[in-house]
């Protein structure tokens, strides 16, 4: 979708967390394919600049990279020191972690790191970013939650209730910035096969598993066409909405006992006996 | 003992197993000097040894690069040109599939960027090396897939409607499409000349590799009535070779025989704005090196 022509050095940036990861980087080559300059943050600077460096010249777009551990507090605040007069027109909030595995299997440590990157910084960063938004266009905020929101998910408890946090929060925050002129969409996907890993987790879910899963590409396009005309959620794929739609019909209690059975199997048939705590 | 192809010099990439490492068999067996590539040192290392220890005659030498990455494409034509005097033949074998889609370190398709865009960016890099040999040959091993390719130049890597088959196939296609484009840059009558390769249905692991149980089982029953590597291999070191081929001016080959592909692959239009493509999504490297494509 195109977007009026501004002038190259009037051009206000895209924001993506998370931008070196797999679903990150397939929104940083959509967002690039469709012309539009970027700010890119994850972990890792070599990975960042090298991204930077293709998109720079397979799609002749304007790209700036920070290296930032958006779960430490000090350092969203040098983030947001080095953006400082800059102009926004959209933040996809990416960055997400989650650590599968029994509650009690798992260090406070991991525990942690989920509730701070997740939802901490996921709302530090739009805080920040509302403040820079370009004034002259509409404000798109695309946070990633994920259909782990839509019921409590044994051994997923803390990631799926983080998601469950983000999901609540965009629907919230979205009735606030509407006279701002701003967006927000919630992106809620089944597993995608963007890493060895999770590539792994979706074969040990076996063909649910299969049938569920889309891929990184087609989950990055379609959200962005779903935010430019500012929808509350996009859920990919047909079957996806079916099991939404169904989460929402079943009792807590019987949907917590389903999705719990499933994962359990999963787990189990990855190797990973309860008692025993993993690391995605 | 004479051997035929001790004055030559070859790289072949991919040359860990399957038609690669048949193919290096062959040319060592030759007597040929030759640098073999592959992604896993401990396998490089191995295919190494064995080389040496069987083929006296040969000299091989492998370098471990991942060709999904543009700067470790970069890095490998650096180490090659600084220890070859000049190239006889460039077998760009190394190839992929995966089933869903992945996206190298560079943001690109992950078969598109091994299949297709490693031997662009190889080739235009170690062509002054070439250039340098009497008369050289640019090998890239295609497939008779190419001929499910459709490029959509709006997204030619696939990467909003991902299907790895059709991918894989789009890859193979531009694997012709380069070959034309690059015989047409080095004009007719040069010492350098351009073929690409249907290897036929050959018994390999191709699609073995990080694809679901059923996808696995398919190719199982397919490769089942292929050909043995070294029968694919002998066809593809005729036409990195035989001198009669050096002014042929068919560009797709089975079995060291002339073959007509898709018609697709055969245009002339295509084939630049799929170099032109190329050459941007390359210009990191290509810039880099001071090299233009």
């Amino acid at each position: 979708m195109s977007r009026p022509e501004t002038p190259r050095a009037q051009r206000s940036l895209v924001m993506i967390s998370g931008a070196a990861g797999g679903l990150g980087k397939a929104f940083a080559v959509e967002c690039a394919s469709r012309g539009w300059d970027l700010f890119l943050t994850d972990l890792n600077l070599e990975s960042l600049e090298r991204l930077a460096c293709a998109l720079r010249a397979s799609y002749a777009v304007r790209v700036q990279t920070y290296a930032c551990d958006l779960s430490e507090a000090g350092a969203r605040a040098a983030l947001f020191e080095q953006i400082r007069g800059l102009r926004f027109w959209a933040l996809l909030n990416i960055a997400g972690i989650d650590h599968e595995g029994l509650f009690y299997d798992q260090s406070s440590a991991a525990i942690r790191a989920i509730i701070r990157l997740n939802i901490e910084g996921t709302l530090e960063m739009t805080h920040a970013l509302l403040a820079c938004r370009d004034p002259l266009q509409p404000f798109r905020i695309v946070n990633v939650a994920s259909l782990a929101a839509f019921s409590p998910m044994p051994v997923k408890a803390t990631y799926a209730a983080s998601k469950r946090f983000l999901l609540d929060f965009s629907i919230a925050l979205r009735e606030e910035v509407r006279e701002l002129g701003a967006t927000v969409t919630a992106l809620c996907p089944a597993g995608m096969p963007t890493t060895r890993e999770n590539i792994e987790a979706i074969a040990a879910q076996g063909w649910l598993g299969q049938v569920t899963t889309a891929d990184a590409g087609l989950v990055a396009n379609l959200t962005l066409d779903a935010a430019l005309r500012g929808e509350m959620i996009v859920i990919p794929g047909l079957l996806n909405r079916l099991v939404r739609a169904a989460s929402a019909l079943l009792p807590a209690t019987l949907a917590a006992r389903l999705v719990g059975r499933r994962w359990m199997g999963a787990h189990q048939r990855r190797g990973l006996r309860p008692g025993q705590a993993a690391a995605q | 003992m004479q051997y035929p192809y001790s004055e030559k010099t070859f790289v072949i990439t991919g040359a860990t197993s399957g038609i690669g490492l048949a193919a290096a068999e062959q040319l060592a067996q030759g007597g040929a000097r030759l640098i073999g590539v592959g992604r896993s040192p401990g396998r490089c290392r191995e295919c190494e040894q064995r080389l040496s220890t069987v083929y006296p005659q040969a000299a091989v030498r492998y370098l471990p690069a991942d060709l999904s990455g543009q700067r470790e494409i970069g890095q490998l034509a650096e180490q090659i040109a600084a220890s070859l005097p000049a190239l006889d033949g460039l077998l760009n074998n190394a190839g992929t599939f995966t089933y869903w889609l992945s996206l190298t370190p560079d943001g690109v398709e992950t078969q598109w960027a091994v299949n297709h865009l490693a031997p662009f960016l190889l080739t235009n890099l170690l062509l002054p090396l070439l250039q340098r040999a009497p008369a050289a040959r640019v090998v890239t091993v295609s497939s008779d897939s190419h001929a499910t390719g459709r490029l959509d130049w709006d997204d030619p890597q696939m990467r909003r409607h991902y299907n790895g088959l059709l991918a894989y196939g789009n890859t193979k296609l531009a694997n012709i499409l380069f070959t034309l484009a690059l015989n047409r840059r080095l004009g007719e009558g040069a010492r350098v000349r351009a073929f690409a390769a249907d290897p036929g249905l050959v018994k390999t692991d191709i699609g073995l590799k990080g694809t679901p149980a059923i996808a696995n089982l398919v190719w199982k029953l397919r490769r089942a009535g292929g050909i043995s590597a070294e029968q694919a291999a002998a066809g593809i070191v005729a036409l990195l070779c035989d001198p009669a081929l050096q002014t042929a001016p068919q560009i797709y080959w089975k079995h060291a025989q002339p073959k007509t592909p898709a018609a697709r692959a055969l245009d002339p239009l295509a084939a630049e704005r799929l170099w032109d493509l190329s050459a941007r999504m390359c210009a990191g490297q290509l810039e880099a090196r001071n090299v233009a494509a």
